[in-house]
Protein backbone atom coordinates (compact mmCIF):
# COMPACT_ATOMS: atom_id res chain seq x y z
CA UNK A 1 0.00 0.00 0.00
CA UNK A 2 0.92 3.46 -0.61
CA UNK A 3 0.88 6.05 2.07
CA UNK A 4 1.46 10.00 2.43
CA UNK A 5 3.47 10.29 5.39
CA UNK A 6 5.92 13.25 7.26
CA UNK A 7 9.39 12.27 7.72
CA UNK A 8 12.54 13.52 9.11
CA UNK A 9 16.40 13.41 8.76
CA UNK A 10 19.11 15.16 9.29
CA UNK A 11 21.36 16.42 6.75
CA UNK A 12 24.64 17.52 6.29
CA UNK A 13 25.23 20.65 3.83
CA UNK A 14 29.23 21.18 2.98
CA UNK A 15 29.46 24.92 3.94
CA UNK A 16 30.02 25.98 0.31
CA UNK A 17 26.50 25.74 -0.19
CA UNK A 18 25.90 28.22 2.43
CA UNK A 19 24.18 31.90 0.10
CA UNK A 20 20.80 32.88 -0.57
CA UNK A 21 20.05 29.59 -1.87
CA UNK A 22 20.85 27.33 0.82
CA UNK A 23 17.59 25.83 1.04
CA UNK A 24 17.20 25.29 -2.80
CA UNK A 25 20.34 23.28 -1.93
CA UNK A 26 19.30 21.25 1.35
CA UNK A 27 15.74 20.10 -0.63
CA UNK A 28 18.04 18.91 -4.00
CA UNK A 29 20.48 17.16 -1.61
CA UNK A 30 17.66 15.65 0.40
CA UNK A 31 15.76 14.79 -3.06
CA UNK A 32 19.05 12.78 -4.08
CA UNK A 33 19.89 11.16 -0.74
CA UNK A 34 16.22 9.77 -0.12
CA UNK A 35 14.01 9.56 -3.06
CA UNK A 36 14.71 5.62 -4.45
CA UNK A 37 15.84 4.14 -0.98
CA UNK A 38 14.18 1.83 1.24
CA UNK A 39 14.14 1.12 4.95
CA UNK A 40 12.31 -1.48 6.24
CA UNK A 41 10.61 0.63 8.83
CA UNK A 42 9.26 2.64 6.27
CA UNK A 43 9.29 0.72 2.97
CA UNK A 44 10.44 2.28 0.09
CA UNK A 45 10.23 6.30 -0.36
CA UNK A 46 8.79 6.76 -4.02
CA UNK A 47 9.06 10.73 -3.92
CA UNK A 48 9.06 13.73 -1.94
CA UNK A 49 5.83 15.89 -1.94
CA UNK A 50 7.17 18.45 -0.01
CA UNK A 51 9.44 20.24 2.50
CA UNK A 52 7.64 21.32 5.75
CA UNK A 53 10.03 22.69 7.90
CA UNK A 54 14.16 22.92 8.03
CA UNK A 55 15.30 23.94 11.60
CA UNK A 56 18.19 25.67 12.54
CA UNK A 57 21.63 24.32 11.71
CA UNK A 58 24.49 22.91 13.66
CA UNK A 59 27.82 23.34 13.25
CA UNK A 60 29.74 19.91 13.55
CA UNK A 61 33.00 20.48 15.42
CA UNK A 62 36.23 20.55 12.99
CA UNK A 63 34.52 19.96 10.37
CA UNK A 64 32.42 23.18 9.30
CA UNK A 65 29.89 21.00 8.16
CA UNK A 66 26.19 22.06 9.19
CA UNK A 67 23.48 19.62 10.56
CA UNK A 68 19.90 20.41 9.56
CA UNK A 69 16.93 18.44 10.87
CA UNK A 70 14.37 18.51 8.23
CA UNK A 71 10.68 17.05 7.78
CA UNK A 72 9.43 16.57 4.82
CA UNK A 73 6.07 15.30 3.16
CA UNK A 74 6.55 11.72 0.99
CA UNK A 75 4.74 8.93 -0.51
CA UNK A 76 6.07 5.65 0.54
CA UNK A 77 5.61 2.03 -0.56
CA UNK A 78 5.07 -0.34 2.04
CA UNK A 79 4.00 -4.15 1.84
CA UNK A 80 2.28 -5.53 4.77
CA UNK A 81 1.25 -9.39 6.01
CA UNK A 82 -2.03 -9.92 5.43
CA UNK A 83 -2.63 -7.31 2.55
CA UNK A 84 -4.20 -8.29 -0.42
CA UNK A 85 -2.90 -6.64 -3.53
CA UNK A 86 -2.40 -6.76 -7.42
CA UNK A 87 0.48 -7.31 -9.16
CA UNK A 88 2.49 -8.10 -12.79
CA UNK A 89 4.61 -11.98 -12.99
CA UNK A 90 7.70 -11.10 -14.75
CA UNK A 91 9.25 -14.83 -14.27
CA UNK A 92 7.67 -18.32 -13.84
CA UNK A 93 9.55 -21.22 -13.29
CA UNK A 94 8.99 -24.71 -11.55
CA UNK A 95 9.72 -23.49 -8.14
CA UNK A 96 6.63 -20.83 -8.51
CA UNK A 97 6.84 -17.50 -9.88
CA UNK A 98 8.02 -13.69 -9.63
CA UNK A 99 5.51 -11.05 -8.81
CA UNK A 100 6.40 -7.04 -9.09
CA UNK A 101 4.03 -4.65 -7.16
CA UNK A 102 5.17 -1.41 -7.86
CA UNK A 103 9.13 -1.95 -6.63
CA UNK A 104 8.49 -4.44 -4.51
CA UNK A 105 8.88 -8.53 -5.66
CA UNK A 106 7.13 -10.91 -4.60
CA UNK A 107 7.68 -14.71 -4.84
CA UNK A 108 4.71 -16.92 -4.78
CA UNK A 109 5.71 -20.37 -4.31
CA UNK A 110 4.45 -23.34 -6.37
CA UNK A 111 2.78 -24.85 -2.58
CA UNK A 112 0.75 -21.79 -2.76
CA UNK A 113 -0.63 -21.81 -6.31
CA UNK A 114 -4.05 -23.65 -6.71
CA UNK A 115 -3.37 -27.73 -7.24
CA UNK A 116 -5.34 -28.11 -9.71
CA UNK A 117 -2.58 -25.69 -11.65
CA UNK A 118 0.30 -27.19 -13.47
CA UNK A 119 3.53 -26.21 -14.49
CA UNK A 120 4.46 -26.19 -18.32
CA UNK A 121 8.16 -25.67 -19.48
CA UNK A 122 8.80 -24.26 -22.72
CA UNK A 123 9.93 -20.87 -24.08
CA UNK A 124 6.87 -19.05 -22.15
CA UNK A 125 6.97 -21.46 -19.31
CA UNK A 126 3.58 -21.02 -17.60
CA UNK A 127 1.26 -22.49 -14.81
CA UNK A 128 -2.19 -23.48 -16.46
CA UNK A 129 -5.13 -25.42 -15.53
CA UNK A 130 -6.33 -28.95 -16.74
CA UNK A 131 -8.80 -27.37 -18.51
CA UNK A 132 -6.55 -24.76 -20.21
CA UNK A 133 -8.90 -22.14 -19.04
CA UNK A 134 -6.41 -20.13 -16.36
CA UNK A 135 -3.01 -19.28 -17.25
CA UNK A 136 -0.09 -17.99 -15.48
CA UNK A 137 2.75 -16.45 -17.80
CA UNK A 138 5.17 -13.46 -17.84
CA UNK A 139 3.23 -10.34 -17.97
CA UNK A 140 -0.09 -11.99 -16.67
CA UNK A 141 -1.42 -9.66 -13.69
CA UNK A 142 -2.48 -11.46 -10.37
CA UNK A 143 -4.06 -10.84 -7.42
CA UNK A 144 -2.20 -12.07 -4.44
CA UNK A 145 -1.76 -12.03 -0.72
CA UNK A 146 1.21 -11.25 0.70
CA UNK A 147 1.90 -13.52 3.94
CA UNK A 148 5.84 -13.05 4.46
CA UNK A 149 7.88 -10.17 4.59
CA UNK A 150 11.56 -10.50 4.23
CA UNK A 151 13.37 -6.84 5.12
CA UNK A 152 17.13 -6.12 4.80
CA UNK A 153 18.88 -3.00 4.63
CA UNK A 154 18.26 -1.52 1.39
CA UNK A 155 15.35 -3.87 0.14
CA UNK A 156 12.21 -5.43 0.79
CA UNK A 157 11.00 -8.85 -0.56
CA UNK A 158 7.72 -10.63 0.15
CA UNK A 159 6.53 -13.80 -0.17
CA UNK A 160 2.64 -14.43 -1.64
CA UNK A 161 0.09 -16.89 -2.16
CA UNK A 162 -2.93 -17.11 -4.27
CA UNK A 163 -4.27 -19.97 -3.00
CA UNK A 164 -7.05 -18.39 -1.33
CA UNK A 165 -11.02 -17.09 -2.13
CA UNK A 166 -10.91 -14.38 -4.78
CA UNK A 167 -7.52 -14.49 -5.70
CA UNK A 168 -5.56 -15.45 -9.18
CA UNK A 169 -4.86 -14.44 -12.33
CA UNK A 170 -7.09 -11.14 -13.06
CA UNK A 171 -6.39 -11.15 -16.87
CA UNK A 172 -3.51 -12.95 -18.91
CA UNK A 173 -1.62 -10.65 -21.95
CA UNK A 174 -3.19 -10.62 -25.12
CA UNK A 175 -6.49 -11.88 -23.57
CA UNK A 176 -7.65 -8.46 -25.00
CA UNK A 177 -6.67 -8.80 -28.66
CA UNK B 1 11.44 -6.15 16.77
CA UNK B 2 8.54 -7.50 18.18
CA UNK B 3 6.15 -4.96 16.52
CA UNK B 4 7.16 -6.69 13.19
CA UNK B 5 6.08 -10.00 14.47
CA UNK B 6 2.57 -8.57 15.36
CA UNK B 7 1.55 -7.00 11.75
CA UNK B 8 -1.09 -8.05 9.80
CA UNK B 9 -2.80 -5.72 7.34
CA UNK B 10 -5.89 -8.29 7.61
CA UNK B 11 -6.73 -7.42 11.06
CA UNK B 12 -5.30 -3.82 10.85
CA UNK B 13 -2.10 -4.07 12.45
CA UNK B 14 0.21 -1.96 10.81
CA UNK B 15 2.10 -0.31 13.47
CA UNK B 16 1.07 3.07 15.07
CA UNK B 17 3.36 5.29 12.31
CA UNK B 18 1.01 3.68 9.53
CA UNK B 19 -1.77 3.95 11.46
CA UNK B 20 -1.67 7.72 11.62
CA UNK B 21 -0.40 7.78 8.24
CA UNK B 22 -2.37 8.82 5.49
CA UNK B 23 -2.86 5.68 3.12
CA UNK B 24 -3.11 6.52 -0.99
CA UNK B 25 -4.91 4.95 -3.44
CA UNK B 26 -3.25 3.80 -6.72
CA UNK B 27 -5.24 6.12 -8.95
CA UNK B 28 -4.10 9.02 -6.24
CA UNK B 29 -0.31 8.21 -6.15
CA UNK B 30 -0.58 8.15 -10.25
CA UNK B 31 -2.03 11.65 -10.19
CA UNK B 32 1.05 12.70 -7.79
CA UNK B 33 3.49 10.75 -9.65
CA UNK B 34 2.64 12.11 -12.82
CA UNK B 35 2.21 15.86 -11.98
CA UNK B 36 6.14 14.75 -10.73
CA UNK B 37 7.20 13.61 -13.54
CA UNK B 38 5.91 16.47 -15.61
CA UNK B 39 8.13 19.12 -13.07
CA UNK B 40 10.85 16.88 -13.45
CA UNK B 41 10.25 17.29 -17.44
CA UNK B 42 10.57 20.94 -17.18
CA UNK B 43 13.58 21.22 -15.59
CA UNK B 44 15.83 19.06 -17.35
CA UNK B 45 15.45 17.49 -20.87
CA UNK B 46 16.09 14.36 -20.05
CA UNK B 47 14.21 13.40 -16.88
CA UNK B 48 14.63 9.71 -16.95
CA UNK B 49 18.49 10.72 -15.60
CA UNK B 50 16.79 12.11 -12.40
CA UNK B 51 14.37 9.56 -11.83
CA UNK B 52 15.04 6.43 -9.26
CA UNK B 53 13.96 3.01 -10.12
CA UNK B 54 11.64 3.01 -7.33
CA UNK B 55 9.86 5.97 -8.73
CA UNK B 56 9.37 5.08 -12.37
CA UNK B 57 8.66 1.23 -11.46
CA UNK B 58 5.85 2.57 -9.31
CA UNK B 59 4.43 5.11 -11.59
CA UNK B 60 4.05 2.24 -14.03
CA UNK B 61 2.33 -0.07 -11.49
CA UNK B 62 -0.05 2.60 -10.53
CA UNK B 63 -0.78 3.30 -14.39
CA UNK B 64 -1.48 -0.31 -15.00
CA UNK B 65 -3.65 -0.81 -11.59
CA UNK B 66 -5.41 2.61 -11.53
CA UNK B 67 -9.29 1.98 -11.65
CA UNK B 68 -10.10 5.60 -11.87
CA UNK B 69 -8.37 7.81 -14.40
CA UNK B 70 -10.35 11.12 -13.98
CA UNK B 71 -9.55 13.05 -10.83
CA UNK B 72 -13.23 14.24 -10.06
CA UNK B 73 -13.78 10.18 -10.17
CA UNK B 74 -10.89 9.67 -7.81
CA UNK B 75 -12.20 12.49 -5.44
CA UNK B 76 -15.69 11.06 -5.71
CA UNK B 77 -14.47 7.22 -4.91
CA UNK B 78 -12.53 8.87 -1.84
CA UNK B 79 -15.24 11.05 -0.38
CA UNK B 80 -18.18 8.14 -1.15
CA UNK B 81 -16.04 5.15 0.66
CA UNK B 82 -15.23 7.98 3.43
CA UNK B 83 -18.35 7.94 4.39
CA UNK B 84 -18.90 4.40 6.07
CA UNK B 85 -16.69 5.02 8.49
CA UNK B 86 -13.48 2.72 7.44
CA UNK B 87 -10.06 3.32 8.33
CA UNK B 88 -7.64 4.40 5.92
CA UNK B 89 -6.46 1.24 4.77
CA UNK B 90 -9.97 -0.27 4.69
CA UNK B 91 -10.51 2.38 2.48
CA UNK B 92 -7.83 2.31 -0.02
CA UNK B 93 -7.65 -1.55 -0.21
CA UNK B 94 -11.48 -1.21 -1.67
CA UNK B 95 -10.56 1.82 -4.25
CA UNK B 96 -7.67 -0.70 -5.42
CA UNK B 97 -9.34 -3.96 -6.03
CA UNK B 98 -13.17 -2.52 -6.42
CA UNK B 99 -14.61 -5.48 -5.61
CA UNK B 100 -17.98 -6.67 -6.57
CA UNK B 101 -19.85 -8.39 -4.26
CA UNK B 102 -20.39 -8.13 -0.53
CA UNK B 103 -18.54 -11.61 0.17
CA UNK B 104 -15.53 -10.24 -2.16
CA UNK B 105 -15.30 -7.26 -0.48
CA UNK B 106 -14.84 -9.03 3.05
CA UNK B 107 -12.26 -11.51 1.34
CA UNK B 108 -10.17 -8.40 0.60
CA UNK B 109 -11.08 -6.56 4.04
CA UNK B 110 -11.81 -9.00 6.52
CA UNK B 111 -11.28 -6.55 9.49
CA UNK B 112 -14.81 -5.09 7.96
CA UNK B 113 -16.59 -8.10 9.96
CA UNK B 114 -14.36 -7.65 13.38
CA UNK B 115 -16.58 -7.14 16.08
CA UNK B 116 -17.53 -4.03 17.11
CA UNK B 117 -18.19 -2.24 14.14
CA UNK B 118 -21.65 -2.35 12.31
CA UNK B 119 -21.41 -3.02 8.47
CA UNK B 120 -23.80 -5.18 7.68
CA UNK B 121 -24.17 -6.71 4.06
CA UNK B 122 -26.65 -4.24 2.94
CA UNK B 123 -24.34 -1.41 3.77
CA UNK B 124 -21.52 -2.72 2.28
CA UNK B 125 -23.05 -3.51 -1.29
CA UNK B 126 -24.52 -0.10 -1.13
CA UNK B 127 -21.38 1.38 -1.15
CA UNK B 128 -19.88 -1.08 -3.41
CA UNK B 129 -22.94 -0.45 -5.88
CA UNK B 130 -22.16 3.17 -5.66
CA UNK B 131 -18.55 2.47 -6.56
CA UNK B 132 -19.65 0.62 -9.78
CA UNK B 133 -21.77 3.48 -10.65
CA UNK B 134 -18.67 5.98 -10.41
CA UNK B 135 -16.60 3.82 -12.76
CA UNK B 136 -19.33 3.61 -15.34
CA UNK B 137 -20.03 7.54 -15.42
CA UNK B 138 -16.29 8.62 -15.19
Amino acid sequence: MFFHMVLERNMQLHPRHFGPHLRDKLVAKLMKDVEGTCSGRHGFVVAITGVDSIGKGLIRDGTGFVTFPVKYQCVVFRPFKGEILEAVVTMVNKMGFFAEAGPVQIFVSNHLIPDDMEFQSGDMPNYITSDGSVKIQKDSEVRLKIIGTRVDATEIFCIGTIKDDFLGVINEPGAAA
Amino acid sequence: MSGEEEENAAELKLGEEFLKAKCLMNCEVALILDRKYEQLQQMSDDPMNQISQVFEKSLQYVKRFSRYKNPDAVRQVREILSRNKLAEFELCVLGNLCPETVEEALAMVPSLKSKGRNHDDDAIEKMLHDLSLIKKFE
